[in-house]
Parts: structure tokens; sequence; C-alpha cells
């Protein structure tokens, strides 16, 4: 680039002017909550919406900056400001100390991209803009009766957020080099042994090696259902005792005989990708698809549920409750919850995530387009996953299964 | 010294020579990822070979040339606002015995030592106070938090070996307290602002947190999109921004390189206690 003074000028200057006044009308939820969608939109005309969102992954900051702002801009004339993030936290970090510092109408952020402890937060907290969802079009393609998406791990969504996209945790394994893998948590623990030095998992907090502990504790259980609800000390006790003796029998036999964990799902990968191990889990089953067309994991590569469930969530967008550009967010959601929009991001050649809303419920267009995707052999479809979900579960049970997992098992 | 100069001559190229390589070394897999499809265990370069990750960094959906000139604005700012307020600090504690000197010490290493995400939160709220968030002004001057330290504390170093005689010499030669700065203060301390500006620079370069809160999304510097990337292991992506990241430090470096001999004892703490 050449770098003359009237582009840093100019760029300086876009910036100043970026910072958007108060508008108190598109700043106010409760009005707004009131109006009808068109007004909403007249409102939201012209303005400029800041998005907040984990941006690791060059494929969705092009679906986001590029698809959806191109439609923002084009048919509604808003500029997306898309934000990108290492730890949605971040943007949780900047509204709480917005609140703290009593910006109540002039915050920076519009909307976030969520879901989990998170979502909590937010909402126990009182950071949340409410009572919106009617008010959305595309709200009536949303099934809010499906308890997977009217709860976000457990906690009720109570018309804080709108859903985006939907994920389930599967296995990876390399077909050429590990035929059979293990299709069920039981089959895994006896394959570890039998495989000394093929598996690893990383270490909690590690959001994908929590997940995992998880599975390993639903097993312990003998299923979800007793888990579901408020945390119980009792049984968890119970379950936990089983599940950290199972990990820590599995421990010797894990990579570099268990001494150390990957400390993050990124380190897993590259073990997995370098063929250090012959597993390889995500939540975003997605990602081993885009992992092989960039190259990083052999063609081979091929994912898996297991039999006994793996546990699936939803994510969402919300929106601050100091968003100075509500209006313009809202639009921006039901853009996003659009059968056009949600295919696009569902193509797998864009980024291959699962609908939020009804496919049933949209346009016959959309449907026929939807029915036609084919998925790269590398990801398991959603509707396969599907068969055997599991719940997520509150937040006090996650993070007391993250804090017992580090004392009894990491420390041990 | 003298005794025997190509000895040492050729000790100095040595270890001119790892320092050079031990700097660029770890540069090299960083550029080869930047052009790899994949890259895997154990072969010794990438099999297949792609541009796609420089696509990526050079296009607009990345922003990462549109954050170049911003950051490189921002940076010099930071440097030029803690050498401003460096300079008269490190003289002030390099020069001169007052009560309290090692409490200011301590007060001004204590964003060094004590975890940016302890104070980041506590600083936001000071800044939202002050009308400085979400924009680049707000940003220049939180990035004066942790470059500072570096400033004054080289700053501090040159002037406990300086002689303010040479200025009143001056001063009783007749001349303006002007001059005396540009022709005696400025030459004898300039090594010193040339290293703590480099610091500073780097280190406002390098910067995540405090940018991320007090820019509010609206002021995107380099590393918010590079750190994005390195935190997702795209080492492809990671490779291409770094590339691009890295070339400023090393421009400044090469320019600034015969004052970093270590001779000029710009690197010498508080000095006199």
């Amino acid at each position: 680039m050449k770098l003359t003074r009237r582009n840093l000028l100019s760029t300086v200057m876009t910036l100043a002017l970026f910072s958007p006044p108060a508008f108190a009308d598109t700043a106010d939820g409760d009005a707004l909550n009131k109006m009808t969608w068109d007004q909403v939109v007249e409102m939201a005309k012209g303005g400029t919406v800041n998005w907040f969102m984990w941006g690791g992954a060059d494929n969705i900051n092009k679906y986001v900056s590029e698809t959806v702002g191109g439609v923002l801009m084009d048919q509604y004339g808003i500029t997306l400001n898309r934000v990108g993030l290492t730890d949605t936290v971040e943007a949780v970090n900047i509204v709480l100390g917005e609140k703290e510092s009593g910006v109540m109408d002039a915050g920076s952020v519009d909307m976030i991209w969520i879901n989990g402890e998170n979502f909590r937060t937010m909402k126990q907290g009182g950071l949340a803009y409410c009572g919106y969802t009617d008010l959305l079009p595309n709200n009536a393609l949303i099934n809010w009766d499906n308890p997977a998406i009217a709860n976000d791990f457990g906690v009720p969504v109570d018309g804080c957020e709108v859903p985006w996209s939907k994920a389930q945790f599967a296995f990876g394994h390399d077909s050429a080099r590990t035929p059979n893998p293990p299709k069920s948590i039981g089959e895994l623990i006896d394959w570890v042994k039998a495989n000394p030095g093929q598996f690893t998992y990383p270490a909690a907090p590690d959001f994908n090696g929590a997940v995992f502990v998880r599975h390993v504790f639903y097993y312990a259980a003998g299923g979800a259902d007793k888990l579901l609800g408020d945390f119980d000390q009792a049984r968890f006790d119970e379950v936990a005792a089983k599940t950290w003796a199972i990990l820590n029998e599995m421990e010797p036999y894990l990579w570099r005989e268990g001494q150390t964990y990957p400390n993050s799902i990124t380190q897993l990968n590259e073990l997995f990708a370098n063929g250090e191990v012959a597993l390889n889990f995500n939540y975003e089953p997605s990602q081993f698809g885009v992992a092989v067309a960039a190259g990083t994991y052999p063609e081979t590569t091929r994912t898996y549920g297991l039999s006994g469930g793996t546990i699936g969530n939803t994510n969402y967008t919300i929106i601050p409750f100091n968003s100075p550009n509500k209006a313009a967010a809202l639009v921006l959601q039901n853009v996003l919850l659009s059968g056009e929009m949600q295919y696009a991001k569902a193509d797998p050649a864009v980024w291959g995530a699962s609908p939020a809303i009804e496919i049933s419920r949209t346009s016959p267009q959309v449907q026929a387009q939807f029915a036609a995707i084919v998925l790269p052999p590398s990801v398991v479809s959603a509707e396969e996953l599907g068969k055997n979900a599991l719940p997520e579960l509150q937040g006090g049970w996650i993070s007391a299964i993250e804090q017992g997992w580090i004392a009894h098992v990491a420390q041990k | 010294m003298h005794r025997d100069p190509l000895a040492l001559r050729s000790f100095r190229v040595l270890t001119g020579a790892i320092l050079i390589v031990w700097l660029v070394l770890p540069l090299v897999p960083l550029a080869i990822w930047s052009f790899a499809r994949g890259w895997r265990f154990p072969d010794l370069l990438p099999r297949e070979w792609s541009l796609k990750a420089w696509t990526y960094a050079l296009s607009d959906t990345s922003g990462v040339l549109g954050s170049l000139g911003l950051t490189i604005f921002i940076s010099v700012g930071a440097t030029a606002l803690s050498i401003l307020v460096g300079v008269p600090a490190g003289r002030a504690l390099g020069l001169y015995k007052f009560r309290g000197k090692q409490v200011v010490e301590l007060m001004i290493l204590a964003p060094v030592i004590v975890p940016g995400i302890a104070v980041a939160l506590g600083i936001h709220s000071v800044f939202i106070s002050l009308g400085l968030t979400n924009t680049v002004a707000g940003v220049m001057l939180v990035h004066l938090v942790p470059t500072l330290p570096y400033m004054v504390l080289v700053m501090a170093g040159i002037f406990a070996n300086y002689d303010p005689a040479f200025e009143q010499q001056a001063r009783s030669l007749g001349a303006s307290p002007l001059q005396t700065l540009w022709h005696v203060t400025l030459p004898a301390i300039l090594p010193g602002i040339i290293v703590g500006g480099l610091f500073a620079f780097l280190v406002s370069w390098s910067q995540y947190i405090l940018t991320l809160l007090i820019g509010g999304g609206r002021v995107v510097t380099l590393p918010l999109l590079l750190f994005n990337f390195a935190s997702s292991g795209r080492n492809d992506i990671t490779g291409a921004i770094g590339m691009i990241y890295i070339l400023p430090g090393i421009l400044i470096l090469l320019l600034t390189a015969k004052h970093l001999s270590g001779q000029n004892g710009a690197v010498g703490g508080f000095g006199k206690p």
C-alpha cells in the first residue's frame, strides 16, 4: 500500500467520524418494542452497526463482512462494522465496564455473537436488550418450542437473544490411518488403552476439552437426564467420583503418557494435523471441512457422532442494553435469520454452519437450496449427528466439572 | 582493545551473525507458512503452495492494509508523546535526589510489573468518564501506560551519566536556553531517546487488550487483526499478516542499528540511587 499523508489522514478522519452520535431514539429499546417493523427499518436506514464476534476464521469473516454486510448496505444502506475478537468475553467486559461507568445509551457494542456463560453474564447482569423478538418478521422461522433453542446452556433465553446457528460435537479421524475409530465413550476408553499415545484432550478450561470431559461425565452418570436442571451437589459428587476414576485410569495411555495435556484445541488440532494423535474432535464439525480444504488435515479425514449421542448447542446474537444503534442491530438480526442468509451460511463452500431456523418454514426455493447442499466427505451431516443429540448443562454443572477436572485429574 | 584487532573483529562478526540468525530464523517458518496450503510433520517443506492467505490478508474484508497506516500513526504518536514526557521525567530521576524518589520509580515501573488485564477495566472506566473511548486519541494516550516505563527507565540511565555542567558552560558563554537544549543537551542524550523511542514504538505496536477496550472496535490496529488468527491456529493467515506486522519494526531496527551498539550507556537503570 502506498502510505501517503492524505491516505493516512483519511483513515483517521473516517475513524473519527465512525463514532456514532447517541441518537436517543435508536438507543431506546422500550420505544422500539412498541413500534411496527416498518418504523424500525425506517429508523435503521443509513445507520451503522458494530458487531463484535470471534474473528479467527477467514471464511466466517468473509461471510459476515461481504455477504451479510453487502445485503445490509444494498437493501438498507446500513454499514456493518465487524469487530474481530479472540475471545467473546472481551466484548462482554466492554459492556460491563460501560454499565459500571454509567454509559446507558451510548455504548460501543451493538451486537455480540454469543452463548453459554457469556450469555448468562449478560442476562443476569442486566446487560441485554430483551423483549423484541416478536418484532422481527423472521422470528416466525424460529421454533421457540424447541428446548434446545429456547434455552442457552440451560438458561432460558426469554427474548434476550435470537439464535443464529446450531452446532454439535463430533469426533474426527483419518480414515486411511484409523479405519475403525471408537464410536462411543465406552469404546473410546478401551481403545485408548489398546492404542497408547494416540489420544489426548485439551485441558479445561479449553472449551472443546471441557466438552469432551462432559461426555465422559454423561457416560459415568448413565445419561444426561439426571443432570438437567439446577446444580445438585450430591448428584455431582457421586458422578464426579466415577468420572475422575475413568479419566485417571485413562491418563497413562494418553499422548506423552498423560504427563501433560494440550492447553487448547488449537494445539490438539496441530497434533492431529501432524499425525501425532489419531483422534480429534470439535464442536463445529464444519471446522474439519475447512481444515481439509485449507490442506491442514489429510483428504481422508472423516467425522462422526457417538452411538450414545454427542452434546449440541445453539449460538445466538445479542444486543447490549446500551447499544445506540438498536434499530440497525434489529435489522441485522432479521437479515441473519432469513432463509437466504441461513442457506448461504450452511453452504459448506462458505462456512457449513447448521441453520438455527426451521427449514420447513422457509420459502420453497430456500427449501430446495437446503435440500441440494452436498457436504464435503469430511463433514458429518447435522441430520446424522442430530439423531443422537445430548443437551448442554447449566453453568453451575459446567464450572463444577471444569474445576473438578483440574483438581482431581490434572493436578493429581 | 588494540592488542588483537583481528580476533576482536572476527568475534564481533561472529556474534553479529549469530544475533541476526537468532532474530531471523524464527521468521522463516512464518514466511513459509504464509505460502503453504497445509504443512504437516514430518515434511521439511509444505507439499502444496497457495496464495490464499495473502489474498485474504490483502483483502478489504481483513482490513489489514487499512489498519497498517492507522497503527503506524498511533505508534508514532505514542512514541512522540513518550519522548515528550519521558525525557524530563528521566532527567529528574537520573540527576536529582529527592524525597520519595524510590516510590516514584516504583510507580513508573508498576505498569510493567502488574499484568495489563488487571488494570485494563479500571482504565476503561476512567477513559469513559474523560470521553476518550472509541477515539484514536484515546488509544494513543492509553498506550503511554505501557510505553512510559521503558522510556523513563532508559532516559534515567542516560541522565545518570550526564553532566549538567556542560549546560551551565554553554549558558555562561551566551547560549539561549533553546540553543543549549539543541546544541548541548540533545546531542548528549540522543542515543537514549532513540533506544527509548524504539522500545516505546514496539510496545505500542503490540498492544491488544488496551486498544480493544479503549478503541471500542472503532480503532482497529494490526494486533487486533493478527491475534484473532494467531489464537485460532490459522498459521497461514497468521504468517501473512505477521509478515506485514513485523515490517515497520525491522525497518526501524535497521535505521537505528548503529545506535544500538550497547556502548552508549543507554541501558543503565535509574542510575544514582
